[in-house]
């Protein structure tokens, strides 16, 4: 082998422990007592307890704030891919100045800056009486599941092969029939890994659910963040515990995830 | 010939709609807000026109976020770009097909964290006393390095948590766009004994300079939501040194005045910077 294979081999397995060892050792961290945390010399080898992962799933705003985030995110990435997967697949098959511009429009929406959203939303929701509710963030965040879903979805109806529409139009098959029984399950796992997306997105939401909310509607986020200013002390053993609950769903996706990005990227380059 | 149907009008008419009310709705509300005097704690506000915006550029805060914001564009865009390239050449050259699938699900996990729990992993990690990643000059110095107390270690502080997270990520789309190219040109070059950094920086990178630029126009679309990585790891501070825009809009807005109008006049040249910025960067990158 070469020198610089090895380099680079080198170079990649810092690469990926720079990824797993933060993870682990958060994981470690979230069992670990005050005591063992924090020392000067981090702890490899000690009783793991349960107390920390306890206090955060006992504690009646966590549950409260895991019930908002289930809600609000399903709602909004339901009513995002409703609307935002039908759309993709006119955009994707009906190539003209509208559909480019509807295109473009959906995608420009990223560009605004959160914080311009939040603002406003913040003053409307308050004059009708929305403020800190739950519908209000999931109205919010249809800004971001509708646009995300339609910018992700095109290609992947771009991929479904032409000559497969028109033989199902050949076999006598509506436009509708011809979306719901051929387009769809084609593309389905592409389309699945980006309403995925779109739910981890909002799931991560921070700054919009801080703005918008105060007590009722809070996510499971903003209490994560607040947990460090629980007292004097910050309670990193607590706050580690949170950090594993909340970053479990995106997890859990991930296989999602790259699934889709391979189909992606592959089937793009086979047709080409 | 496509049938007749009223598909297209059923299909993307409703998401259109939906989308144009959510994006207009709070973009006319923002500029409203803006030329008013309006408060949290009164209900009642007057016209003031332009006075907000007038006060913005007399003031040093202002101009010190506008300041920080632009650092941390170039800072995190440019660094994500390097760290990505680089890891996917890394992979495209070194690492079989069987790493590249381990690797690639390795480096997609950060960017799909929430951003809140990526910067307290790390901000733990910083921590002075008894953090990990500062425990090895704690045990060969003595001394306990305080990395988010200095200026200038806390904004790097910051963007190496965002570069964690996004420059591995583009990792993987590079290397799928990698992939993809078509083998030939880099056959023939290696055939005529071209070296591995000539190959790539004569070659694959040239041809993949148009998504390249489209990464890059993503990534500083992406910066710009840099708020729960400053606000969990620094709140903008020390000092204000690593207050961005939004972190300013917000403590103007909600925490120190409640001053809803000003807070809204940032907040509307932010908007009419970045989407006037993007959209024709975009369309240009495009055609």
């Amino acid at each position: 082998m070469k020198l610089s294979t090895l380099l680079l081999r080198l170079l990649l397995i810092l690469a990926g422990l720079l990824v797993v060892l933060p993870l682990l050792w958060t994981l470690l961290n979230a069992f670990k007592t005050n005591a063992d945390l924090l020392v000067s010399t981090p702890k490899l080898f000690f009783t793991p307890v349960w107390d920390n992962m306890d206090y955060v799933l006992n504690r009646r705003s966590v549950a409260r704030a895991l019930v908002n985030s289930l809600i609000i995110c399903s709602s909004a990435v339901a009513l995002g891919a409703l609307l935002g997967v039908p759309a993709a697949y006119v955009i994707a098959r009906y190539k003209n100045r509208v559909t480019r511009e509807a295109q473009f429009f959906a995608l420009s929406l990223r560009f605004l800056p959160p914080v311009a959203v939040a603002i406003p939303m913040m003053v409307i929701w308050l004059g009708l009486g929305l403020y800190d509710s739950r519908l209000s963030l999931i109205v919010t965040y249809m800004t971001i599941t509708v646009s995300i879903t339609i910018w992700l979805s095109i290609p992947a109806f771009e991929r479904v092969p032409m000559a497969v529409e028109e033989a199902a139009r050949v076999d006598r098959l509506g436009p509708y029939a011809t979306f719901f029984l051929i387009a769809l399950p084609i593309a389905r796992l592409q389309i699945l890994s980006a309403i995925a997306f779109s739910f981890i997105l909002v799931w991560n939401e921070f700054l919009l659910a801080m703005m918008l909310t105060t007590s009722r509607a809070k996510t499971l986020p903003i209490i994560a963040s607040e947990m460090s200013q629980l007292g004097m002390n910050v309670p990193w053993g607590i706050l580690n515990a949170a950090v594993v609950l909340l970053s479990l769903p995106p997890l859990i996706l991930l296989a999602l995830i790259g699934a889709g990005m391979n189909s992606a990227f592959s089937r793009k380059s086979a047709q080409d | 010939m496509r049938q007749r149907t009223a598909l297209p009008y059923l299909f993307l008419g409703p998401a259109l709609v939906v989308l144009v009310i959510l994006a207009a709705v709070p973009t006319i509300y923002a500029v409203n807000i803006s030329l008013q005097n309006r408060t949290l704690s009164a209900p009642d506000a007057d016209y003031v026109w332009f006075a907000n915006y007038l006060r913005l550029f007399s003031d040093d805060r202002f101009l010190n976020a506008l300041w920080v914001s632009l650092k941390w564009e170039l800072l995190t865009v440019s660094a994500t770009m390097v760290v990505g390239i680089g890891l996917a050449l890394a992979m495209f050259e070194a690492a079989n097909a069987r790493w590249r699938a381990i690797l690639c699900l390795l480096f997609i996990i950060p960017v799909l964290l929430p951003r809140v729990c990526a910067a307290f992993v790390w901000k733990f990690s910083f921590h002075p006393l008894y953090g990990a990643t500062t425990w090895p000059v704690r045990a060969l110095t003595g001394e306990t390095p305080d990395l988010l107390a200095t200026p200038w270690g806390a904004m790097l502080a910051v963007a190496f948590v965002d570069v964690w997270q996004w420059g591995l990520f583009f990792a993987v789309i590079i290397l799928k766009l990698l992939e993809s190219l078509p083998p030939q040109p880099i056959e023939a070059a290696r055939i005529d004994r071209a070296k591995g950094w000539e190959i790539h920086s004569f070659i694959t990178l040239p041809m993949l300079k148009l998504p390249l630029i489209s990464l890059v126009l993503v990534k500083a679309i992406e910066s710009l939501r840099s708020f729960d990585l400053v606000y969990v790891m620094t709140r903008g501070g020390p000092g204000i040194s690593t207050e961005t825009l939004d972190m300013y809009a917000y403590s103007q807005g909600f925490i120190e005045a409640g001053n809803i109008s000003y807070a809204s006049s940032m907040a509307v040249i932010m908007m009419v910077l970045t989407v006037v910025m993007f959209t024709t960067i975009w369309k240009r990158v495009q055609k």
